[in-house]
């Protein structure tokens, strides 16, 4: 960013219907004539993120985009079984039927943050917000992430950062609201002006998010003109949703981990289980090996499942000061089994 | 996930902490002890009316002035341009704050230059504007990779050290260490000064009004005696705001050159870098003990991690009975931004040491803490408080070190400290007005602690009037100078002060009520604000007797260094009782319980005393499991400087607090109660994090990384004499 980026000045658009934010979106809010090469507009939610940004010196966007404006009432429905893309926090940790239906999503929900940013801070925003890594936030380090040639972390401070994912960038995935979707076999409905607003484009959680070696200044695969409305996601009444943190107020996870488990007709075996867990990966980070482990176990063989649990470090690949996630890793999948067998 | 409950509590229903407390107004030599007053500006602050310094504006739309900083541990500037800067539309002007280009800086944070224009956003592009470019260096971040020389002993030294430990039948041999902790003012630092020419008017964010106001008279130009000072309300200090620093000299400065009021605060990132710390420490303990709980010394030898700031990371464990140990401290430098006191400079690190040094002595020679605490402390005053702390925490059921089955494990520990007694000259004035009003005035400030209240509540009280009659007034060099607020003199130095302003206003106004009325004044007292004869007939109630006042009374009040006829006498002391429970899988430790036993003489008002109390313990835990100033191994730079990374102890972290006010009925006057309730409580979580797991974590913070580690090494097998 130059210095005239931040005395440029920033347009907001107020879209009022789907379509119009499509438009603008795919378009810019002037003809895409009138100043070639401007950047699309940067959508905003409750832009706690993007505020976030440009105070660091991040970003200074010439256009934004707010949905907040729109007034489509879809984008705030919570169901049993879909999650509007502007629900806030608050209220999916509030709903008895998202708790009813999974509660991992409402435990996830609730976890996050302060009150006063679960008040305002929104479903969409939580799973499209930027890593936390400090040195991709800090203007001074040239990252991967920012186009730099070095992932600072590798020699540096790492003990917050990834023990899965073969970096080269060795961010962990921010949202917590992602790692218990995940769980639920949730989708990302998304619409563009090429798709139309009728019948949104559908994306399993496992294909929304890209690990770095995949591409590295995104941490997600929708198109710049895409935006995703709302959530669809199945019952999941045996889940939970467990976070170690260091601090209990406004902190994020060391490590969290998302369970939902299919139990037999004798309400004691587990039929299929799915984990996921945060905090450790540059994307929410699916544990085949604990889900095949765990099926079959009677939830009462402690043992057992606590053997299944330990499978949750295979695969990693600590760097110099974060081999201690790999202790709490099987620690915080365990208690999330026990908790999603209630 | 559910979450707990917790608060702070100091009433709660099975910790009877009423017990020690003396009765509603109950009135202690000269000063009334209640339980109703609360901070007079309290609505005001939590409402947003109270106005801080940086939210003052000094006449005009001021100019906006800030620092641009080196973003390495060590760097050299190889480039950047001033006339860049003001070029920007809005900047005024840009300066070198030292050598320009070529310059090598030796820390993250460091200023290099200062932009001045006519608005934020201005000076901000501006400061981009100057393209300053820079050669990374090498560069040391923090004690250990500055590899300090170990001590030199003298050989009469060393004898000694081996004397001590031969005596004993064990040794603990242990390095502990604190990171390095920031004051983490809400309000930044900084100032508004508008330069008028023959005078100055300058708001500043102070604990030292007249300290900052006194540091300014060379960049204005002026004599004091022509700077207005105000500083009505501060968002915390800690110790790091005593003087104008380099923000209020600039703001000062580039006001002078424009003739201009300008506006200078740091933003948080700058508040982490570059406005002072509480330092790092390491701290080499070698200690013998006899299997009777003598000890019989060693060497406690310490550093202090200071950065560029060449000194003041001395660290303060003083306070048992070790037997002969030798002593030395090392100051050591590296690439960060320098020390300025925080609050009990040096002690929470020294008594970090001391406690958790304590414990594993006790540990080691089979002695239960508590007992080898009584037999080492030298106060028999804070003896008096073992018993009920101990009592009040549940120490009885204080298990074995390491002996509970099961993931979550109960840990118990203790620690004391004391502050001295600083006197310092102090002046407070009273004002009486015919309308009935009253103003208790001083120049002091109020950074938090409730300085008004405590002024009004001294005043009203000798007057003999309710409070609500009185308006305390601070914050200004319009008031007789009052104290700086830092080694927790505050209200020892304006209680006397303002209890003979009061005083000798009471006379005043009685005399010209005996006047007026053809009495004899001797005969004349006030009673609830009422004027009342020797028999005690209403003479003339608060309103009618100053109306018969021809002018105002403004009475002064002075207090010297030495008074011993009005200033209290002793220490402050106190002991602190911890009860925490640590996740041994997960290396998650929450305090569950403190109980914080504190002396401070006559305490003046309960609620503002106690909130310092509970203050400083909150200061404690964070400094305990979560604050660390953390530069990048690689280039110095500080990774957290913000309050997401930067971790501080929130609303959820908190355990049940209960603040004690020790009152001992022997004590005159009053003593500091600021800072010593944040020496102890770090110690004691160290130690009953010890007690739970069976294994020292010997570094603060404690952090989950470092608690596993301890879990491995209590199920080690042991070896050796410890």
């Amino acid at each position: 960013m130059s210095h005239s980026d931040l005395l440029m000045k920033t347009e907001m658009a107020m879209p009022r219907t789907l379509k119009q934010a499509c438009e603008v979106q795919s378009n810019g809010l002037h003809d895409k004539n009138d100043i070639p090469g401007m950047p699309l507009p940067v959508l905003k939610a409750a832009g706690i993120d993007l505020m976030d940004h440009w105070k660091e010196g991040l970003t200074a966007p010439g256009q934004v985009s707010n949905l907040l404006a729109l007034r489509d009432p879809s984008l705030h429905r919570l169901s049993a079984d879909s999650i509007g893309a502007l629900c806030t926090l608050s209220a999916i940790a509030d709903s008895t039927a998202v708790r009813k239906s999974a509660p991992v999503i409402a435990q996830a929900a609730e976890s996050t943050a302060t009150p006063q940013i679960r008040n305002v801070a929104t479903a969409g925003g939580n799973l499209f917000q930027r890593p936390r890594c400090w040195y991709y936030r800090a203007h001074q380090f040239d990252c991967l992430k920012k186009g730099g040639h070095m992932c600072f972390a590798v020699e540096g401070e790492n003990r917050y950062h990834a023990v899965f994912g073969n970096g080269p960038c060795h961010i962990v995935h921010p949202s917590n609201l992602a790692n218990a979707l995940s769980v639920c076999q949730a989708e990302v409905l998304v619409v563009s002006s090429a798709q139309g607003t009728e019948e949104p484009r559908r994306v399993p959680m496992h294909q929304l998010f890209c690990l770095p070696e995949d591409r590295l200044k995104s941490e997600h695969t929708l198109g710049p003109d895409e935006i995703a409305v709302g959530i669809s996601y199945r019952a999941a009444p045996h889940s939970a949703h467990y976070e170690v943190r260091e601090k209990q107020s406004f902190d994020w996870p060391l490590v969290m981990a998302s369970v939902a488990l299919d139990m037999r007709d004798d309400g004691r075996t587990i039929a299929a289980a799915r984990v996921c867990a945060g905090g450790v990966a540059p994307i929410p980070w699916r544990m085949p090996q604990v889900e095949r482990a765990l099926a079959g176990i009677n939830v009462k063989d402690t043992q057992r499942v606590r053997q299944a649990c330990d499978l949750a470090i295979r695969g990693a690949q600590p760097m110099s000061n974060n081999a201690y996630k790999l202790r709490i890793l099987p620690v915080a999948v365990s208690r999330a089994v026990r908790l999603a067998v209630g | 996930m559910a979450r707990t409950s917790s608060g702070i509590q100091n009433q709660s229903g099975d910790l009877d902490v009423t017990h020690d407390l003396p009765t509603s107004n109950r009135t202690y030599n000269n000063v009334t002890m209640d339980d109703v007053t609360s901070r007079v500006d309290a609505v005001a602050k939590v409402t947003g009316r109270a106005k801080y310094g940086i939210d003052q504006i000094a006449g005009p739309t001021p100019l906006v002035a800030g620092f641009a900083r080196c973003p390495w541990g060590k760097a050299e500037l190889t480039g950047g341009s001033l006339e860049a800067a003001m070029n920007i539309p809005g900047v005024v002007h840009a300066e070198w704050t030292g050598e320009d280009i070529g310059r090598e800086c030796q820390y993250h944070g460091q200023p290099v230059a200062v932009v001045v224009a006519e608005s934020v956003s201005a000076m901000r592009a501006g400061r981009l504007a100057l393209g300053l470019t820079w050669d990374r260096r090498d560069c040391d971040h923090d004690i250990e990779s500055a590899q300090p020389e170990p001590p030199a002993l003298s050989e009469e030294q060393v004898e000694a050290i081996n004397n001590a430990l031969e005596n004993a039948d064990f040794v603990v041999d242990a390095v502990y260490s604190t990171a390095v902790q920031t004051h983490s003012c809400l309000e930044s630092h900084g100032a508004t000064v508008h330069h008028q020419g023959e005078r100055a008017v300058v708001y500043g964010s102070t604990q030292s009004n007249y300290g900052f106001r006194d540091g300014l008279g060379s960049a204005l130009g002026l004599p004091v005696g022509s700077i207005d000072m105000h500083c009505e309300y501060v968002g915390g200090g800690f110790g790091s705001k005593l003087g104008p620093g380099k923000e209020g000299v600039y703001a000062a400065r580039m006001s002078k050159q424009f003739g201009k009021p300008v506006w200078l605060f740091c933003d948080r990132d700058e508040e982490h870098l570059d406005t002072g710390n509480r330092p790092s420490s390491r701290q080499h303990y070698k200690l013998g003990i006899k299997t009777d709980g003598t000890v019989t010394g060693g060497h406690i030898l310490t550093c202090g991690g200071v950065g560029v700031g060449g000194g003041g990371g001395g660290v303060c464990g003083h306070r048992y009975n070790f037997g002969s140990v030798i002593r030395k401290h090392v100051d050591v430098s590296f690439s960060g931004g320098g020390p300025k006191a925080m609050r009990a400079p040096g002690h929470p690190q020294g008594m970090f040491a001391v406690e958790l040094a304590m414990d594993e002595l006790a540990a080691v020679a089979g002695i239960d803490p508590l007992e080898l605490r009584r037999m080492h402390d030298p106060s028999a005053f804070r003896k008096g408080m073992y018993a009920r702390g101990a009592e009040l925490i549940g120490w009885s059921n204080r298990k074995p070190n390491g002996s509970q089955a099961g993931p979550i494990k109960v840990g118990y520990g203790m620690g004391i400290c004391d502050w001295g007694n600083f006197k310092v000259p102090a002046q407070a004035e009273v004002v009486i007005h015919r309308d009935g009003s009253v103003e208790a005035r001083s120049g002091t400030q109020d950074m938090g602690q409730g300085q008004r209240t405590v002024m009004g509540v001294v005043a009203a009280h000798h007057l003999g009037v309710p409070l609500s009659v009185v308006q305390a007034k601070v914050g200004s060099t319009e008031y007789p100078p009052g104290p700086a607020s830092g080694g927790s003199m505050t209200t020892t130095n304006t209680e006397p002060a303002m209890r003979v302003a009061a005083t000798e206003a009471k006379k005043q106004l009685l005399a010209r009520v005996a006047e007026q009325q053809q009495l004899d004044a001797d005969d004349l007292a006030i009673v609830d604000g009422n004027v009342v004869n020797g028999s005690g007939k209403a003479i003339a109630n608060w309103r009618q007797a100053c109306a018969m006042l021809t002018g105002p009374i403004t009475a002064p009040g002075s207090v010297g260094r030495s008074d011993p006829t009005l200033r209290g006498q002793g220490n402050s002391e106190g002991v602190q009782f911890v009860k925490v429970a640590v996740d041994c899988e997960t290396g998650v430790v929450r305090v569950l319980d403190i109980v914080a036993i504190h002396a401070c003489g006559i305490p003046v008002c309960r609620k503002t005393a106690e909130s310092q109390i509970i203050g400083g313990v909150i200061q404690g835990i964070s400094f305990a499991l979560f604050e660390n100033k953390l530069l990048d191994r690689q280039t110095g730079a500080m990774v957290n400087a913000n309050f997401e990374q930067y971790k501080i102890a929130g609303a959820d972290d908190m355990p049940r607090i209960t603040p004690i006010i020790w009152v001992d009925p022997d004590a005159t006057g009053t003593r500091g109660l600021g800072e010593p309730p944040t020496i102890p409580t770090s110690g004691a979580i160290a130690c009953a994090v010890f007690n739970a797991i069976g294994a020292p974590v010997r570094s603060s913070p404690i952090t989950p990384d470092r608690v596993l580690q301890a879990v491995t090494d209590a199920q080690a097998p042991k070896g050796g004499d410890a």
